[in-house]
C-alpha cells in the first residue's frame, strides 16, 4: 500500500473534507439550474437536458473529483433517464467499434510486453547504438519514440523507466543534480509523448476522436491516412526535443562505459529469444499490416481482435496475464464519451453550443482549427487526454458544417494536440513516470515542457496548412 | 535525623515502592505474587503500582504488605497506609482453543495489556543485548513459540470481555528488518482493530525509513513506543550495544521526530530508564524528548543478582526532582498526558501532578476517561483522525 499521512492541522483536513460534499451540491445546483430553466430559443428540450449532463460531466472530468470512468457512467444513465437518447441506441453506442478497437490494442501491448520481446528489442537497441552519452540519449529518445508509435505511450514509458533508472544509476547520476540524468529522464518522457501521435496506438485517444466522429458523421480516418498526416509534426517535434533539451542541460559526462555494463548484464537475463516472443512479434507485425490494408474494409477493431483471438488459439498468452494490462477504466471512460458525444449531436446540442459560443470567434476555418488545437493543447496539461476529446469534440464537430469544413480535420486538431503534454505530470503518465526517479523535478519540466507546447502547437498548425494541403486534406470539404 | 515518610502522598510512595520494592508477610501474597514481576497494588486516589517482591534488593525495603482485617495496608514501620490487591483477571486461568494458557499470550499491566507474539530478538542471537535485559516483556534471543493471530485473538477477546483493560499493547523484539517488526506485526493489528474497538499501542524498533512509520498509523496503531532508554550517548552504547550499532541513537531520535507529527498528541512515547544513567542526563532526555512532542516514560531499573548496573547511590530523594521535571517539561511542551495514565509500571504524567502542584491526581476530566463513554469516545475520536489523515494514494481516481 502506498499510504501518506496529511499533517496538516485537523481543522484544515476537515475543512477541505467539508468542500467535497459543498462541490458536489453545487454540482447538483448547476445541473438543476440548467434543467430548470427556460429552453433556450433555437434548442430543443432535449438538448437542453443533453447540454444539462454535458456541463456536469465536464466539471467532473475537469476536477477529476471521481474516476473519469464513473463520470462516463453517470453520463450513460442520465443520457436515457432524461429521455436525450432512447435506452436502447445510448447502451448500443457504447458497443462502438473505437472501444473494441482500444480493448484489441490493450491486449496485444500486454502480449508483447509479456512475451518480453519489447522489452529486448529496447534493450538491444539501446546497446547497439548507445556507444557515448549523445548517442546514448538519442537512444533512449527515439526508441521511446518509435516504441510508442505500437503500444500506448504510458505501457512504454512504465516499461522503459527501470531500465533507465538502472544506466543512470549505474554512471553514478546524481538525482536532482545530473544534467546526463535529466536528459535521460526528459527524454523517455518526451519521446514517448511525441511517438505517441504517431500512430493510433499511441494512446487511446485518436481512436477515441475517431469513434465519436464516425458515429456523429459517419466520417472516418483511416490508420494509415493519419499517420501520413502527423508523420512531419514528430519528425519536427523529434528534432526540436532533442534540440531543447541538450540546450537546456548540456551533457556533463564523458563516457556510458558503466551504462554498457547494465545493458549487457540485463539482455544476458533476458536468455535466448524464445518462441513465444517470435511468434507474438509476428502477431503485432501482421496486425500491423492488416490495420493499414485492412482496416477501411473491416475495421481496425475486427484486426485487432482478430490479432487477439490468434494471441489466444496459439497459446501465447494466457488471459490471467493480460488482465493486468487491460484499462477498463479506460475503456468505460471512452464508451460515456462517445454516448455523451451523440447525444449532443442529436439532440442539436452542439450546434447550438457552437452557435452560441465559438462560432463568434472562429469564423474561418484555420481559426476553428487554430483555436480547437490551442484549445486542446492547453487542457491537456491540466486535464487527461480522453477527458479533453470528450469535451471538446462534440462542440468542434457542431462547427464543422456550419463552416463547411470536413469533420475529419476538426477532430485531428483535438485529437493530436490532446497527446502534446510536455509540461506537468498530471496531464500524461510518461512525464509522472519519469518525475518520479527524482532525476527531474516539476519546476524544470514545466519550463522545458512550455517551450514545447508553443513550439508543437505552432508546428503543428503550419503542418496543417503546407504538409496537409500536399496529400489531399484541407479544411474545407 | 528523622526518617522521612512518602506514605502520605500515593505518587512518592509509588515511586519510592518501585525503587526499593516490598516485603510480604501474608501468604495469599506471597501467592498472589508469585510467578509474577512484581505484586499489583492499588494505593490511594487509584494509584496502580507494581511493587517489586522477588528481587534481592527488596529483602532490605522498609515497607511491608500486611493484612488488616479484611484489607491490607503497607507500612514503613513508623505509619501505614491503606491499600487494595489488585485481583488477577480470572482469564488468566483459561486457555485458548489450542490449548495455550491466555496468561502466557497476555499480561495486564493497569490499562494496557501487553501481548509479545513472539519472544524472538536479535540483539541475543547477536550477543548484543541490553545489559538490563533479561527477557522484557518475555523477549529473548530463542525463536520460542510464536502465536497465532488466532490465539492473541482469543486473548484479546478474553482481555475486553473482562474488560481488564482497554488498550492492546503489542510489543516485539529486534529483527534486522528494515520495517522495525511492523511486517510481523502487521496481522495482528489489523486483526484486533477489524475485530474489536478497541486502541493499540506498538512497541517496536525504529524502522530504517519513515514510510514504515506512516503505515504503522494506517494500519491502526493509535500509540508508538521506540524505546530509547538511555540518554547520555556513552552509556547508551556500553549499555545498549545492539540499539547503539544495529539502529544508532540519531535514527531514534529521527523515528520518534516524526512519529510526533504523524501519531495524535501524547501517543508517542519512548522510556528512559532511570537509575541507569546521571538524573541529569535523564532530564535531558526528558527535555529532548518532550520538545519534539514525545511523551518521555520513566520506569525504574530494577537490579537482579547478575544485573547490577545501576547508578548508586540512587533513592527517591534524588529521583523525584527527575519526576518533577518530567512534569513540568511536558506540560511546558502542551503534551497531552492522558494517553499515558494507569499504569502499574511506571509513574505517569498524570499521577505527579499531585507531587508538582499539590493538587488531586484525579479530576473529573480523569473520571471521564476512565468511565465506558470516555473510552469510546477515544476510540472513535481516534478512528476518526486516522480517517481524516490517511491517504491511501493506491486509492486515488485514476
Amino acid at each position: 500500500m502506498s499510504i501518506e499521512i496529511d499533517t496538516r492541522p485537523i481543522w484544515v483536513i476537515l475543512l477541505l473534507k467539508a468542500l467535497r460534499p459543498a462541490f458536489y451540491l453545487a454540482v447538483v445546483l448547476i445541473f438543476w439550474g440548467l434543467i430548470a430553466m427556460p429552453t433556450p430559443e433555437g434548442l430543443s428540450i432535449e438538448g437542453q437536458r443533453a447540454i444539462a449532463i454535458f456541463a456536469v460531466c465536464l466539471i467532473l472530468w475537469v476536477s477529476n473529483i471521481v474516476p473519469l470512468a464513473i463520470t462516463s457512467i453517470f453520463a450513460i444513465v442520465l443520457v436515457p433517464v432524461l429521455g436525450v437518447l432512447p435506452k436502447k441506441e445510448t447502451y448500443a453506442l457504447f458497443g462502438n467499434e473505437a472501444v473494441f478497437f482500444i480493448l484489441g490494442a490493450f491486449i496485444l501491448a500486454g502480449a508483447v510486453m509479456h512475451s518480453g520481446i519489447s522489452n529486448r528489442l529496447a534493450l538491444n537497441i539501446m546497446k547497439r547504438f548507445g556507444g557515448s552519452p549523445r548517442t546514448l540519449l538519442i537512444s533512449v529518445f527515439l526508441l521511446s519514440a518509435f516504441l510508442s508509435f505500437f503500444m500506448s505511450e504510458h505501457a512504454v514509458a512504465a516499461m522503459l523507466f527501470p531500465i533507465v533508472l538502472e544506466i543512470a544509476k549505474g554512471l553514478g547520476l546524481k538525482p536532482g543534480k545530473s544534467n546526463y540524468g535529466k536528459l535521460l529522464f526528459f527524454a523517455l518522457a518526451w519521446g514517448c509523448v511525441i511517438g505517441g501521435v504517431a500512430t493510433f496506438l499511441g494512446g487511446a485517444r485518436v481512436p477515441l476522436a475517431v469513434g465519436m466522429l464516425k458515429e456523429t458523421t459517419g466520417d472516418t480516418i483511416g490508420f494509415l491516412d493519419y499517420s501520413v498526416a502527423v508523420f512531419p509534426l514528430v519528425v519536427i517535434l523529434l528534432a526540436a526535443g532533442y534540440l531543447i533539451l541538450t540546450r537546456f542541460f548540456p551533457i556533463d559526462i564523458e563516457g556510458v562505459g558503466s551504462a554498457r555494463a547494465v545493458l549487457e548484464r540485463r539482455i544476458k537475463g533476458l536468455g535466448k529469444l524464445s518462441v513465444i516472443e517470435y511468434a507474438t512479434g509476428t502477431v503485432l507485425v501482421f496486425t500491423i499490416i492488416g490495420w493499414i490494408t485492412l482496416g477501411e474494409g473491416f475495421g481496425l477493431a475486427t484486426v485487432a481482435l482478430t490479432s487477439v483471438v490468434v494471441l489466444f488459439v496459439f497459446k501465447l498468452v494466457k488471459w490471467k496475464d493480460i488482465e493486468e494490462y487491460v484499462n477498463w477504466g479506460i475503456i468505460l471512460m471512452y464508451g460515456g464519451a462517445i454516448v455523451l458525444g451523440a447525444a449532443l449531436d442529436k439532440s442539436g446540442a452542439a450546434a447550438w453550443l457552437v452557435k452560441s459560443s465559438v462560432g463568434n470567434w472562429a469564423g474561418s476555418p484555420w481559426m476553428a482549427f487554430a483555436l480547437f488545437s490551442f484549445l486542446s493543447i492547453l487542457l491537456t496539461a491540466a486535464m487527461s487526454n480522453a477527458a479533453v476529446i470528450a469535451v471538446l469534440l462534440p462542440v468542434s464537430l457542431g462547427l464543422a458544417s456550419k463552416l463547411s469544413m470536413d469533420p475529419a480535420v476538426l477532430t485531428y486538431a483535438i485529437a493530436v494536440p490532446a497527446g502534446l503534454d510536455f509540461m506537468f505530470p498530471m496531464g500524461t503518465p510518461a512525464i509522472a513516470i519519469a518525475a518520479s526517479s527524482n532525476y527531474i523535478n516539476v519546476k524544470e519540466s514545466a519550463k522545458g515542457g512550455f517551450i514545447m507546447f508553443i513550439t508543437a502547437w505552432v508546428v503543428f498548425n503550419l503542418v496543417a496548412a503546407w504538409w496537409w494541403p500536399l496529400i489531399g486534406m484541407g479544411y474545407s470539404r | 535525623m528523622k526518617k522521612k515518610t512518602y506514605l502520605h502522598n500515593p505518587a512518592t510512595l509509588k515511586i519510592d515502592l518501585m525503587l526499593r520494592g516490598t516485603r510480604i508477610d501474608d501468604p495469599v501474597v506471597k501467592a498472589w505474587a508469585c510467578g509474577s514481576a512484581g505484586v499489583d497494588i492499588m494505593l490511594p486516589e487509584k494509584t496502580l503500582v507494581n511493587i517489586p517482591c522477588r528481587e534481592e534488593f527488596t529483602r532490605n525495603s522498609p515497607y511491608l504488605i500486611k493484612k488488616k482485617g479484611s484489607g491490607y495496608l503497607i507500612t514503613d514501620g513508623a505509619s501505614d497506609v491503606e491499600v487494595s490487591l489488585v485481583e488477577k483477571p480470572s482469564f488468566y486461568n483459561r486457555r485458548t482453543t489450542t490449548g495455550v494458557p491466555f496468561s502466557n499470550i497476555a499480561s495486564v499491566h493497569g490499562s494496557y495489556t501487553v501481548i509479545t507474539p513472539s519472544p524472538r530478538c536479535d540483539f541475543f542471537n547477536r550477543s548484543v543485548e541490553c545489559k538490563y535485559c533479561a527477557g522484557n516483556f518475555d523477549v529473548t534471543g530463542r525463536e520460542g513459540v510464536v502465536y497465532s493471530v488466532e490465539e492473541v485473538l482469543e486473548a484479546v477477546e478474553a482481555v475486553l470481555k473482562e474488560k481488564a483493560s482497554g488498550i492492546i499493547y503489542f510489543s516485539i523484539g529486534f529483527s534486522d528488518n528494515d520495517d522495525g517488526g511492523l511486517g510481523f506485526l502487521k496481522p495482528y493489528i489489523l486483526a484486533v482493530k477489524k475485530s474489536f474497538n478497541c486502541l493499540v499501542a506498538v512497541e517496536a524498533l525504529p524502522p530504517k525509513k519513515n514510510h514504515w512509520i506512516d503505515e504503522t498509523y494506517a494500519l491502526g496503531a493509535d500509540s508508538i513506543l521506540y524505546n530509547l532508554e538511555i540518554f547520555d550517548r556513552e552509556l547508551f552504547e556500553i549499555i545498549c550495544p545492539g540499539r547503539a550499532t544495529l539502529i544508532g541513537q540519531k535514527r531514534y531520535f529521527e523515528a520518534l521526530e516524526h512519529a510526533a507529527k504523524v501519531f495524535p498528541n501524547g501517543t508517542v512515547a519512548s522510556h528512559l530508564i532511570v537509575g541507569l544513567e546521571p538524573p541529569g542526563s535523564t532530564c535531558m532526555g526528558v527535555d529532548y524528548l518532550s520538545g519534539i512532542g514525545v511523551v518521555p516514560i520513566l520506569p525504574i531499573y530494577r537490579p537482579s543478582a547478575n544485573r547490577a548496573l545501576r547508578i548508586e547511590p540512587l533513592d527517591t530523594e534524588i529521583i523525584l526532582p527527575v519526576y518533577k521535571h518530567l512534569y513540568k517539561s511536558i506540560k511546558k511542551n502542551k503534551i497531552n498526558v492522558n494517553w499515558v495514565r494507569d499504569i502499574s509500571m511506571v509513574t505517569t504524567p498524570v499521577e505527579l501532578k499531585s507531587i508538582v502542584s499539590g493538587e488531586k491526581q484525579k479530576s473529573i476530566v480523569d473520571g471521564f476517561y476512565n468511565s465506558r463513554l470516555g473510552k469510546k469516545t477515544a476510540w472513535g475520536l481516534a478512528t476518526l483522525r486516522r480517517k481524516l489523515r490517511v491517504i491511501d494514494r493506491d486509492d486515488d481516481s485514476e
